[in-house]
């Protein structure tokens, strides 16, 4: 896998590039995958899983980007621009997910968005995903 | 012209697609390629069907995926009729369709009825037909104050289908048109549920200009 991409985005100021503590990656799956496990509890409000399965993405993201050796620089749709490169995910999902986190901010600064749950599945089919293929990258790492 | 807001006539559709025979063979003739050659169809979608929009030679040439000489050939007759000004900046020239042409609304209906954005959008929701039961756009493109920058607001309703596979269906229709394309996914059930809601976003949607390409916004 190519880090070019990621590169420009650290020449284009939105990514830093350094080693991060394993500790920190590990932090952030757990609660990554804790607030997937709660976006997908249906007693909750709809607003409550939507908003659970965007940080859940956020969280496992960012941390596919860590273990690539780069993170954000202020700004937090740079991770997940940097799917395709961190863990091969495919343009129409991240599609999905930068219109999630349209939404999501549109919900946290204005107030006004639509949530269907179509919407809320898709996220949280997107985040498992993620989970797993994170899950496979860490053993990789561990193995060797 | 008419105005926007109500749905594409039925109609329409039957009209779209005619038989011609042709040595034995029957093919299908669209509306579009009896008017228009491809390439006018591909440069008029994007000039008249965005007028809103300025775009760079360049731009109009990879948008359309036409070779350079045709698409030029077509700009210059455009410009000598009239009907786009080309404007410079630096050393690049931009075009825009002209306002100020006799048959600028006219040009702009010809292609939105044949091939600009309601027609690329049914196209690429075409194979989905059957799973849906409402395709409608709304938004700027709807209220027709859509500009280069503005997405395509697509409400959709299905029961079968997944946000995955209605990316996956529009992606041509956001090469082509060189915008995103922004659906909204409900449920039948969902969709009746939340209509009732008088404040909320969807009866907001469907009280505003729309464009209806499938389905009817009562029946869905």
């Amino acid at each position: 896998m190519t880090h070019e991409q990621l590169d420009n985005l650290v020449n284009e100021g939105k990514l830093k590039k350094g080693a991060v503590a394993e500790q920190g990656i590990s932090n952030l799956i757990s609660s990554g995958e804790a607030w997937l496990k709660d976006a997908k509890n249906e007693q909750l409000s709809e607003a409550s899983r939507f908003d659970l399965a965007c940080n859940a993405l956020h969280a496992l993201s960012l941390a596919a980007l860590q273990i690539a050796g780069y993170r954000p620089d202020r700004n937090r749709y740079v991770v997940f621009r940097s799917l395709e490169c961190t863990l091969g995910i495919s343009n129409k999902k991240r599609r999905i997910l930068g219109n999630a986190h349209r939404i999501r901010n549109l919900v946290q600064y204005e107030g006004g968005a639509e949530i269907t749950g179509e919407l809320i599945n898709a996220t949280i089919r997107i985040a498992e995903e993620i989970s797993l293929l994170l899950a496979k990258k860490r053993e990789k790492r561990q193995r060797f | 012209m008419e105005k926007r807001g109500v749905a594409a006539p039925k109609a329409e559709g039957a009209i779209r697609s005619k038989r011609k025979r042709t040595g034995g063979r029957i093919e299908t003739l669209s509306i579009a390629d009896a008017v228009f050659t491809l390439t006018q169809q591909r440069v008029y979608a994007l000039l008249f069907g965005q007028p809103n929009r300025r775009f760079f030679v360049t731009e109009l040439i990879d948008l359309a995926c036409m070779g350079r000489g045709a698409v030029q050939r077509e700009l210059a007759k455009l410009a000598t009729a009239g009907l786009v000004t080309p404007s410079r900046v630096g050393n690049r020239v931009y075009y825009q369709a002209n306002r100020d042409s006799p048959i600028f609304e006219d040009l702009c209906a010809i292609v939105r009825k044949t091939i600009g954005i309601e027609r690329v959008v049914e196209n690429a929701l075409k194979p989905l037909t059957d799973k849906l039961s409402l395709a409608a756009i709304h938004g700027s493109v709807a209220n027709r104050t859509d500009t280069a920058a503005s997405d395509i607001d697509l409400l959709l309703v299905s029961d079968d289908l997944t946000l995955e596979s209605v990316y996956s269906a529009l992606e041509p229709a956001e090469k082509l048109l060189g915008r995103q394309i922004h659906p909204i996914l409900y449920k039948s059930q969902e969709y009746r549920h939340r209509r009732l809601d008088q404040t909320g976003f969807l009866a907001h949607v469907l009280e505003s200009p729309k464009i209806v390409i499938m389905g009817s916004t009562d029946d869905a």
